[in-house]
């Protein structure tokens, strides 16, 4: 998968929890969570929908690595080099 | 049989649970040992309609708008869109301490603040600091009990406003007698005078049914008239259940809402937990004709009284006490769609252990339902004006009947009163949610099934 592309998986999967999600001013470099009022409820069914469509096991102590958009990239760009 | 995840109990904690965690993982069964899920809030049939058995108005209520709010984070865990719940918000409720003061109250909070400062002026900056408090206080974080009444009375100075501040509070969703530990305080001011409280449109079966049509869309699995008779396991590990008809069941986690004390009975173990008096209650149902006038609370959604000197909350040293109670008239929501029929549901504190004395005797036990119905209607009719006349049917329920088709010990519709917040009892994979983990009210509940589902298990699996 590319990094536009996982950038998207992403993006898509936020649009899911929330509809109302604003994405024109979001900092990829920047915490998501802060920028998109997502509680720690919210930010666990990024972690679980990764698993749902892409059978990804992110352990505990590697959610830090998706906080931002950023760091979802390059954490996620290996793990999918195949999907 | 072996599944994932176990969970006991069909409440809506239970149903929650199973449905946040079906959402990712479809192998999830739920064991209710009922022939229908809901727990507390569920229906019977009787008199060829249905009636609710616990559901006065789920509170919480929250504006769309508000994305963090209880009611709306739920909504998007479970992936119900809010449309589907058919929300209708009370029109008015009231606390009256007959013949001293009325406090009205509604969705709205500034009609509340206008009448504590008009009616309490001398405490209404006690107030306002009090509200800072309430919203700044973390209620999740593990505390020690801090007891709610002497930090309201400290900001209040006043013994009738403190009274009439927790009567509701208490009634809604206290476990421990004449007193709240301040994070319930908190949860509770929060839910019901700063959120609010709604119904649905429909009955509490048309909700069920919501959660129980997506939960089963994931692939979930219920199993009803299930009865667990024993969790099996070592000191720290649980394996699986035995259940009344002989099966076992195996899982990797299990998640159980049936109360602390009701599990470690299940695991054949001593619980730990000190043991303190549980709260039971009376309920009595007068179903009047549709459009009947109740002449003097035409438009009250639910009335929080007191008529003695002091209000107490307390195991009464009779049958129930008619002291004080909640009356609610569950056609009075915004812009219902009409009824056949008008009810008053009034709730008083009873006392379990009198009710149990009369358990052996079905005639005697028969003649006090009808008599704690009949003491509950002369104070209704003072406050809402009379109505006896047009009572068409009429149903009661005890603290036995409570306890028999909920499994609660004592009928404490409430639970322990020791709560256990982080919903661990002391197993690497079986955890506690629901009554006894500390959130209350429906919407409370739900929250319960599905934060200790995601703290404890999903990230796990």
């Amino acid at each position: 998968m590319t990094r536009d592309a996982i950038k998207d998986l992403i993006l898509e999967i936020i649009e899911d929890i929330d509809e109302d999600a604003d994405f024109d001013s979001l900092q990829s470099d920047k915490p998501l969570r802060d920028q998109l009022d997502l509680d720690s409820m919210d930010f666990l069914d990024i972690v679980m929908e990764l698993r749902k469509r892409h059978k990804l096991q992110i352990p505990e102590e590697d959610y830090p690595e998706l906080a931002t958009l950023d760091s979802c990239v390059n954490y996620l760009e290996p793990l999918l080099a195949d999907a | 049989m072996h599944t994932p995840l176990l969970i006991i109990g069909g409440g809506l904690s239970g149903l929650a649970a199973a449905l946040r965690f079906a959402r990712f993982i479809p192998d999830v069964l739920l064991l209710e040992r009922h022939s229908r899920v809901g727990g507390l809030n569920s229906y019977y049939y009787r008199n060829s309609r249905l009636f609710e058995t616990g559901l006065h108005a789920i509170t919480n209520y929250a504006d769309p708008k508000e994305k963090n709010a209880p009611l709306n984070r739920l909504l998007r865990q479970l992936k119900i869109k809010r449309r589907e719940l058919d929300i209708h918000q009370q029109n008015q409720s009231e606390i009256r301490f007959l013949d001293r003061q009325s406090l009205l109250f509604s969705n709205d909070f500034s009609l509340f603040e206008n009448e504590i400062s008009d009616k309490f002026p001398g405490s209404f900056d006690g107030f306002q600091k009090l509200l800072l408090l309430i919203t700044d206080y973390d209620p999740f974080k593990p505390e020690s009990f801090i007891s709610a009444r002497q930090v309201i009375q400290h900001h209040l100075q006043d013994d009738l406003l403190t009274d009439m501040l927790l009567c509701p509070l208490m009634y809604y969703g206290s476990s421990i007698e004449n007193d709240m530990d301040l994070g319930q305080f908190v949860i509770m001011f929060r839910a019901i005078f700063l959120e609010g409280m709604f119904r649905p449109g429909g009955t509490i079966k048309d909700l069920l049914e919501i959660l129980l049509t997506h939960y089963k869309n994931y692939g979930g699995k219920l199993r009803t008239k299930a009865s667990v008779v024993k969790i099996l396991g070592d000191d720290k590990k649980v394996q699986g259940v035995l259940l009344e008809s002989g099966e076992e069941i195996s899982c990797d986690y299990m998640l159980t809402t049936i109360g602390s004390e009701e599990t470690f009975t299940l695991l054949g173990k001593p619980s730990g937990l000190k043991k303190l008096p549980r709260l039971g209650f009376v309920e009595t149902i007068f179903e009047l004709p549709p459009q009947a006038e109740l002449a003097r609370a035409r438009d009250r959604t639910i009335i929080f009284y007191n008529k003695a000197k002091t209000f107490s909350y307390q195991r009464p040293c009779e049958l129930l006490d008619i002291n004080s109670g909640v009356i609610c008239m569950p056609q009075n929501f915004q812009n219902l769609p009409p009824s056949s029929f008008t009810e008053v549901r009034t709730t008083h504190l009873a006392s379990y252990r009198l009710w149990k004395n009369l358990k052996n005797d079905p005639d005697s036990y028969n003649r006090a339902k009808e008599n704690a119905a009949l003491s509950s209607l002369p104070v209704a009719e003072k406050i809402l004006g009379n109505f006896a006349q047009n009572i068409v049917y009429r149903d009661t329920f005890t603290p036995l009947t409570i306890e028999r088709f909920t499994g609660k010990n004592n009928g404490a519709i409430y639970g322990n009163p020791v709560k256990i917040k982080d919903g661990n009892i002391g197993f690497d994979n079986l955890f506690l949610a629901g009554t006894d983990q500390g959130f209350l009210g429906i919407v409370g509940s739900m929250l319960s099934g599905v934060s200790i589902v995601n703290q404890h298990i999903l990230p796990r699996l």
